[in-house]
């Protein structure tokens, strides 16, 4: 969700730039704006004394303002703080088929997955982490692969062995995964 | 194979074995050999359309959210203040005199309103573009995984391939989003035929890669420069 809360509104602020921007930049070069254009021409101003004051002696004028931005301070920083989190899972509901459940450390099936991935031929160094819900887990992998992998192969390790494993054995309909591959920085092997 | 063919060169593919035939002199001038494909068309595998991969945009939106709040709180620390009857800031009254004082074709006005149009267009452009350029989708051939493939692996793999052929000194490879060019520098072994082996061993690179639209492949094969 949040990854559509940053595009919408950064877009919504370069939208609100660019139009703010483009509409002084066309009245200060001189271009010819029609009637409604809220600058008048060259010798206008940004924000004229009059304008800036015109309510200011209404008796809702202040307690506005003040709201308004305190609202903006608040969402701002739940903006801010949103960015920080990086929404891991702690547990993931384990069906034990008795009726009760039980829970299983989302660290210890992170842990059981990276350590099959990492053990596969041609792979380095694999990394898991689990976010979703606990019902519905969904997992994301980084490997790095040794010189000499070839990716599609380790991806299909990947997918029937470490990934196919943790599904069943945390009794798991589906365990959507995202997997991004790089390699190990080498220098090239002369073989002949 | 439909690389393209100079006439006069295309005595020199006739399937002779053994050792040079006459025109060897013609050969040895030969100073680089090159080809290029197109990529292969892509199959609709059964895991569903592989994608790009839609960045986040985590640091763009933190730092815009860090402006917001300053100055928003900035402001609104400075309206309290002065409701509670102590003086403005400078900083305050300064501004709103240059906003009331500064005409439109003032250089700093004109220069800002730049800025700020040019800003405004680069966040339009962080939140309508996927991003992520460095990470090649991979085809979706396993059920609910996505992969991506860093591009920068996919070029390591592809230069690890190109070494291996015979008569190949040193490769570079440059991968960008829809090719790799491959340059090769061939120390022995006729170019012609180091530039095949390279196209065969390279095309199977790409295929292993498992990408889910292969990139197009140019190779260009060169003798290094003469020493002395």
């Amino acid at each position: 969700m949040i990854r559509t809360v940053n595009r919408v509104l950064l877009g919504l602020a370069g939208l609100l730039l660019v139009v703010v921007g483009g509409a002084v930049l066309a009245t200060g070069l001189g271009l010819s704006v029609p009637s409604w254009w809220p600058f008048d021409g060259k010798d206008d101003v940004l924000l004229s004394r009059a304008d800036r004051t015109r309510w200011r002696d209404e008796g809702w004028w202040w307690p506005t303002v003040i709201a308004v931005l305190a609202v903006l301070v608040v969402l701002a920083l739940w903006w801010f703080l949103a960015q920080l989190r990086r929404g891991r899972l702690a547990e993931v509901l384990v069906d034990s088929g008795d009726g009760e459940g039980a829970l299983l450390r989302g660290r210890a099936l992170e842990g059981v997955i990276a350590d099959e991935a990492g053990a596969m031929d041609g792979v380095s160094d694999a990394k898991a982490t689990l976010t979703g819900r606990r019902t519905a887990p969904r997992a994301r992998i980084r490997l790095l692969m040794e010189p000499h992998a070839t990716p599609a192969l380790a991806l299909r390790g990947l997918s029937e062995g470490a990934l196919t494993h943790a599904r069943t054995s945390a009794g798991l309909d589906e365990l959507p995964a995202e997997v991004r591959l790089n390699a190990v920085k080498h220098r090239a092997e002369r073989v002949n | 194979m439909t690389e393209p063919q100079d006439p006069e060169k295309s005595t020199q593919r006739l399937p002779t074995v053994g050792p040079a035939p006459a025109g060897g002199v013609l050969e040895m001038d030969q100073s680089a050999s090159g080809s290029s494909y197109e990529p292969a068309p892509t199959q609709e595998k059964p895991g569903g359309r592989a994608g790009r991969f839609w960045s986040g945009r985590r640091i763009p939106a933190a730092l815009l959210a860090l402006i917001v709040l300053g100055g928003a709180g900035l402001l609104l620390y400075d309206i309290a203040a002065v409701r509670a009857d102590h003086p403005a800031m400078q900083w305050r009254r300064s501004v709103a005199d240059d906003l009331a004082s500064r005409h439109l074709d003032d250089v700093w006005v004109l220069a800002g309103s730049a800025l700020a149009a040019a800003l405004g267009l680069w966040l339009l452009l962080l939140a309508l573009t996927p991003g992520l350029r460095a990470l090649l989708p991979m085809s979706r051939r396993h059920a609910g995984v996505r992969a991506g493939l860093d591009r920068t692996a996919a070029a390591l793999v592809l230069r690890d391939r190109a070494v291996e052929v015979a008569g190949v000194q040193s490769v570079r490879v440059r991968m960008s989003r829809r090719k790799a060019t491959v340059r090769a520098l061939s120390h022995f072994r006729e170019l012609d035929d180091v530039r095949a082996d390279l196209d065969t061993v390279l095309g199977t690179a790409i295929g292993e890669l498992g990408l889910a639209r292969p990139p197009g492949l140019s190779v260009h094969v060169r003798r290094p420069a003469k020493k002395g």
